[in-house]
């Protein structure tokens, strides 16, 4: 087995499905996070309900919560989050402009002139990389913009982006072949 | 009263929870479900955690044990641990009956004074049929394991798994257990379950969980919906009778199992008699 390369972790099939697991299987390929989740039942039936909660349509609204999903996934670095929110970044109606400066393509500044999105893309890298306490004037230009709904939501949304994007790169998570079909015609990498 | 208490004294639960001692055996039978045999990785639970699990099952409202494998005979500490287990609750352990030496049986006498039964698997009459299935010379050291067990007072079930057999074979198999001691009561016959080497072999029937009583059971590999759940093919552990990956507490898979059992559609009882 020395020098073999090891593999993330076995994605469980639908025929393999736990008991617990099996409704996420239940509308055909549940994706890879749902697939390596099923490996412990008991915490992939908690979690998902999280991330749809998290991730998913809430209060605050699409664009500003794809803004803070792939900044921190590009600030991270997680290839399959990265790849994955690209394309749902455009599905919410990003400009291409846009999404290349989330993922450290181009300049944010030049990209993003709206002072709430800048004040929230400033608050999110501060989050996401830490440590320590954010600097006084992200956090003035942060409350000057966010509601405090918005801002408990949106700094769970990077926690949340957080544990996925760990999860994703330490288990090696393939990315959808759909998404990486989308990314090549797009001209993305 | 707690909530899996109710669901068995509703019988909406079945009461026996069912511990895998450990995977290896000495044997290796054509339709192991857990492709046991002497090379196969142990995978104890170890006595400690059995009787922690077993104690956490009576609190909780279980009123049986079973302790399977692999062959739970193979692990030194088995006799001492099956009395201790049956102090607290009654319980069956299956064995093959081939590694019942004297002093191993001597060890047994205990479990005369307390609700413990232990399963030996007998499919033939025949000691040609039967140890096709089983291995060589299967049939005599079971012959000879069942009376001596017997004869310490030691309650015996024996359990025929077949695909099928004839009136005539069933009718030499029963009067063979009557004559070493062992009631009609005592007697099962089940149908060979299609998991694990059973597969490669073409033998048995399909079994999901509409088919097998919601019985937990638990692994080294976590807790499952039936003693038919932990199989093992081609190496690689099956999850599709997977309930949890936690074993301890107890209580989180019961409570899972529980909630699997009552988001059950109605009228999906267990037709097969797979005990």
């Amino acid at each position: 087995m020395r020098g073999m390369p090891v593999t993330g972790v076995r994605l469980i099939e639908a025929e393999q499905a736990p008991l617990l697991a099996r409704r996420f299987y239940a509308n055909g390929d549940p994706g890879p996070i749902v697939a390596a989740l099923a490996q412990v039942p008991e915490l992939l039936e908690v979690t998902m309900p999280f991330l749809d909660a998290a991730l998913g349509p809430s209060a605050v609204d699409a664009r500003t919560k794809e803004l803070v999903i792939l900044r921190t996934s590009a600030v991270m670095g997680c290839r399959y989050c990265i790849q994955t929110h690209t394309v749902a970044a455009r599905n919410t109606g990003l400009s291409v402009e846009e999404v290349a400066a989330l993922r450290g393509e181009a300049p944010l500044e030049a990209a993003f002139t709206d002072a709430r999105e800048h004040a929230l893309l400033r608050w999110v890298e501060v989050v996401a990389v830490g440590p320590g306490q954010v600097p006084q004037a992200v956090r003035r230009e942060a409350r000057a913009w966010l509601e405090d709904p918005e801002l408990v939501e949106l700094t769970l949304l990077v926690g949340a982006t957080l544990l996925l994007n760990r999860f994703c790169t330490a288990l090696e998570l393939p990315t959808a072949p759909k998404v990486l079909g989308r990314l090549a015609a797009e001209g993305w990498r | 009263m707690t909530a899996v208490a109710e669901a068995v004294a509703d019988e909406v639960l079945p009461g026996r929870v069912w511990l895998y001692a450990n995977y290896h055996c000495n044997l290796a039978c054509t339709y192991c479900l857990t492709e046991s045999d002497p090379r196969a990785e142990r995978r104890e639970l170890g006595s400690q955690r059995m009787l922690a699990l077993a104690h956490e099952a009576a609190e909780l409202g279980f009123t049986a044990l079973g302790v399977t494998g692999g062959e739970p005979f193979l692990l030194a500490y088995l006799p001492e641990l099956l009395a201790r287990l049956a102090a607290i609750l009654p319980l069956v352990c299956l064995s093959n009956g081939t590694v019942f030496t004297e002093g191993r049986l001597e060890r047994l006498r205990p479990l005369a004074e307390l609700p413990a039964q232990i399963q030996i698997s007998l499919d033939r009459p025949d000691p040609d049929a039967n140890d096709a299935m089983r291995g060589p010379d299967n049939f005599r050291k079971v012959m000879e394991a069942i009376p001596r067990l017997v004869e310490r007072g030691v309650r015996v079930r024996i359990a025929t798994t077949v695909t099928s057999i004839s009136d005539e074979e069933r009718a030499r198999l029963c009067q063979l257990h009557r004559r070493l001691g062992v009631p009609d009561a005592d007697h099962i016959i089940r149908p060979i379950v299609r998991r694990g080497r059973a597969v490669d072999h073409g033998l048995g029937v399909d079994a999901g969980p509409a088919d097998l009583p919601a019985e937990l059971t638990i692994t080294t590999d976590g807790a499952f919906w039936s003693p038919f759940g932990p199989t093992v093919h081609g190496g690689r552990l099956d999850t599709d009778l997977l309930v949890t990956r936690t074993i301890m507490p107890l209580r989180v898979p019961a409570a899972a199992l529980l909630r699997l059992v009552q988001g059950r559609p109605p009228g999906t009882d267990s037709q097969l008699n797979i005990r």
